[in-house]
């Protein structure tokens, strides 16, 4: 039963379990269940042990509760009091979901990380088996490297990278016909972060209505319905909830172009001086004339502007890098083609081509031939040439081939055993195949000592400079560690090899490895004694 | 062995070095071994090659020190069965008949051309770059003229007799390269004196370079080493590859340099630095 000093949360009655009828207890530590009529609980978890918790969905006639454990084992609990069940698994969940959090083991996160490193990585494995659980070096110094590297790119990873928004978010929401005279508008919540983000103001009224006086679905009807949201916004004396919002982003944009644009690039500054304020016909200090006489075509297009403008400038200040260049801006500045310079990207240059020297030979058969290596060059007379000639004329005019006696045997068994193998020509052959000769599990083994010696010297030589204390109590510590080795992992090898007959020297590197380490230990320690005294 | 199809042609193309300068001294340094018993030895590797398998094609190409000459097959070869009527040397022997009449033409081809060797002081290297593109060229047809389905694999094997001629330098890498783009093997096998670009040939393509050391077991060689074609030849234990020395020649001395200055315009190597490219 549960002991005494627990402190008991909750008590549901009715709780189901392996279709058993009994009671659930939530207690400070534990959640536990114990069947009717029973002093003793039969199923009992710590939160610590419980990994996370499942409900049943809203539909189903069962009203269940599931809970996963970290071993991976669950336990299903069936809530069957008629009356109370929902509210009784929704306060049970309820209560799960504050205490979990409390509980989770944060030791064991790094134990499930080093488990996992050492699952998928062989060799780190062997290494480790070599090392640690041979004793050579303790776990400490084993993971002391690794993990600070491993714990580097999670904390990368948590930096969630910045999603951007897509200029074009609005014009992708693309409303499709719905049969009777109406739109349908598909937002996905990756669409409804852009708006917020572009338009604070509608974020804002979104705070201020929703859930209270509007669902979510009212409201973005309401949104796409108003004019706010359409291209000539007129008619802004609607009664509508978003026409501050119209309001809420003359007052920004404003604002915006008060403050100037930090990168040239983008130069909303140079917008100003023409489109800008043709846009702001009823604010800007133009004659008041200006305003009554416009039509309502000019006023609907210098509203389109404005609204694009601010809709670019809005998607810009959303980010925090300012890449996007949007074409509507470039379109203008290409026809002021002022600041010429600033909108030119160098690498997009025709390539003008790189000086080029010309090519002036004055040696032209050096360069079309090439030099030929002095090499000994045969001397013949013509006298001789004249000769050789007159010789292998009269020779292959009474040429007649004479297939059955080409070579005798004896010249061909020679030839033979110049070509076997150890032959004069094979000598090359015999060096070669040193891989061939050593049997595959001692090549195995050779591969591990070689990784696990190398672990160990990086240690060692990475303590050098030694500077401070941590460090020479490390050499030190090093130093018997690699002796360790010696003695443990690489005489029975080389002792093993030997056994076998095998007269190449597979482990004479890694003896001059583990001796220039020695030396090196012993000229630190020396010098160190030498400074002492 | 593996069991070639009706759709593999390998092809086998010899270039014998028939220099007479070098050949005619030879028959005064080593009587026993002389262009005749090296031509002996070139058949009966030819032949066996024709007899490995029915589809294996032969060409033989004749450096020369004023030629590249096709000992076979020869031009009089497709003008029909008169021709061979007429000379029919139909060997007693019972031999197959293909291998007689190559071996007749091969005979008869190379005394032609020894007749018509003209002594000339000035060209007494054997032209060896011009053969090898004479090789690669033959290839190039009879790949064309296949019919469909069939495969060819091609090999040239060189058998070399007298020096390198340096001034062939580039004409020898840019057939080598070709070959190479060809996948075509270029195998040597070399008499006397070792052959720097052969070397390098052989390492490129992937061919075998061997230099033996008893001429007159010339046949033997060649049947074991360079018969087998280059699928069969990862399975036997042949002599290992050479190292080559690929080094490059300084313009200003001609000596055999590992590091050195280029001129970034002509490409010219130097071992000192100067400032002026001298080319």
């Amino acid at each position: 039963m549960a002991a005494l000093s627990e402190e008991v949360l909750l008590v549901v009655k009715r709780v189901r379990q392996r279709k058993q009828d009994g009671t659930l207890y939530l207690m400070a530590e534990r959640i536990a269940w114990g069947p009717e009529g029973k002093d003793r609980f039969t199923v009992s978890h710590l939160y610590a042990d419980i990994r996370c918790q499942k409900i049943s969905p809203d539909g189903k006639a069962k009203i269940q509760l599931q809970l996963v454990l970290h071993t991976g084992e669950s336990t299903n609990l069936h809530f069957s009091n008629e009356s109370t069940a929902l509210k009784d698994r929704d306060a049970a969940k309820d209560l799960l979901q504050q205490l979990l959090p409390k509980f989770k083991k944060r030791a064991n996160k790094e134990l499930e990380e080093k488990n996992r490193m050492l699952q998928e990585d062989p060799v780190l494995f062997q290494l480790y088996k070599d090392l640690v659980v041979c004793q050579v070096i303790s776990a400490e110094e084993f993971w002391a490297n690794r993990l600070s590297i491993n714990n580097v790119d999670h904390s990368l990873s948590n930096n969630k990278q910045e999603v951007g928004i897509s200029a074009a978010f609005l014009a992708d929401i693309r409303p499709q016909t719905d049969g009777c005279n109406g739109l349908r508008y598909n937002l996905t919540s990756d669409i409804i972060e852009s708006i917020f983000r572009t338009y604070p103001a509608v974020k804002q009224k979104y705070g201020e209505n929703v859930p209270h006086n509007l669902t979510e679905k009212e409201f973005w009807t309401r949104f796409f319905q108003s004019h706010y949201f359409h291209r000539d916004r007129i008619n802004t004396g609607l009664q509508d909830i978003f026409s501050e919002c119209a309001k809420l982003d003359e007052k920004g944009l404003k604002s915006m172009v008060f403050q100037g644009v930090k990168n040239p690039m983008v130069d909303l500054l140079s917008l100003e001086d023409k489109s800008l304020e043709e846009g702001y016909g009823s604010n800007s200090t133009a004659p008041s004339t200006s305003n009554t006489n416009k039509t309502v075509k000019e006023n609907s297009n210098s509203a389109i502007i404005k609204r694009f403008n601010h809709h670019s400038t809005m998607v810009l200040a959303a980010l925090t890098l300012c890449m996007a260049l949007c074409t509507i801006i470039m379109c203008f500045l290409s026809k002021m083609s002022c600041h010429f310079y600033v909108i030119e990207y160098e690498d997009l240059h025709r390539e003008n081509g790189k000086k080029t020297v010309a090519l002036n030979l004055k040696k032209s058969d050096r360069y079309s031939h090439g030099p030929v290596p002095l090499l000994p060059q045969q001397y013949t007379t013509s006298q001789d040439i004249v000769n050789s000639v007159n010789c292998i004329k009269h020779e292959i005019a009474s040429y007649k081939p004479c297939l059955t006696q080409v070579m005798s045997s004896s010249t061909a068994s020679s030839a033979i055993a110049a070509l076997s193998p150890g032959g004069v020509l094979m000598q090359a052959l015999a060096q070669q195949a040193i891989n061939q000769m050593v049997p595959n599990d001692v090549q195995e083994e050779m591969k591990h000592l070689y990784t696990a010696a190398g672990e160990l010297l990086r240690h060692f030589w990475s303590c050098f400079p030694v500077n401070t204390p941590f460090l020479e109590e490390k050499v030190v510590k090093m130093r018997s560690n690699l002796e360790r080795f010696q003695m443990t992992k690489l005489r029975p090898f080389q002792e093993k090899v030997q056994r076998q007959y095998l007269s190449t020297n597979l482990t004479g590197h890694l003896e001059d490895m583990f001796q220039m380490a020695y030396n090196k230990f012993h000229a630190w320690q020396t010098r160190r004694m030498m400074r002492k005294t | 062995m593996v069991m070639a199809s009706e759709d593999e042609v390998s092809l086998l193309v010899i270039v014998v070095d028939v220099n007479p300068i070098w050949w005619g001294q030879q028959a005064n340094r080593e009587p026993q071994f002389t262009l005749s018993k090296c031509l002996d030895a070139v058949m009966v590797m030819g032949n066996s090659h024709l007899v490995m398998t029915r589809t294996n094609k032969l060409a033989i190409i004749a450096s020369h020190c004023q030629e590249s000459h096709f000992l076979y097959p020869c031009k009089l070869w497709k003008s029909g069965d008169g021709h061979g009527d007429d000379n029919a040397s139909t060997s007693g022997d019972g031999k197959y008949e293909l291998l007689s009449v190559a071996n007749d033409f091969i005979a008869e081809e190379i005394k032609n051309l020894m007749s018509r060797t003209e002594v000339k002081g000035n060209q007494t290297d054997t032209l060896l770059a011009g053969s090898l593109a004479k090789a690669l060229c033959y290839i190039h047809r009879v790949a064309k003229e296949l019919e469909a389905g069939q495969e060819i694999k091609s090999r040239i094997l060189v058998v070399k007799a007298a020096e390198d001629c340096a001034l062939q330098y580039m004409n020898f890498m840019n057939v080598i390269f070709a070959a190479q783009k060809q996948s075509i093997l270029i195998d040597a096998c070399v008499l006397d004196s070792d052959s720097g670009l052969l070397q390098q040939a052989c390492d490129i393509t992937g061919g075998l370079y061997l230099k033996i050391p008893q001429k007159i077991a010339l046949a033997q060689y060649l049947l074991w080493v360079f018969l087998p074609d280059s699928d069969q030849r990862s399975q036997l234990v042949l002599p290992p590859p050479v190292h080559v020395d690929y080094r490059a020649a300084c313009f200003c001395h001609r000596n055999l340099i590992e590091i050195g200055y280029v001129c970034s315009v002509c490409l010219s190597i130097f071992c000192n630095f100067s400032p002026i490219c001298t080319t």
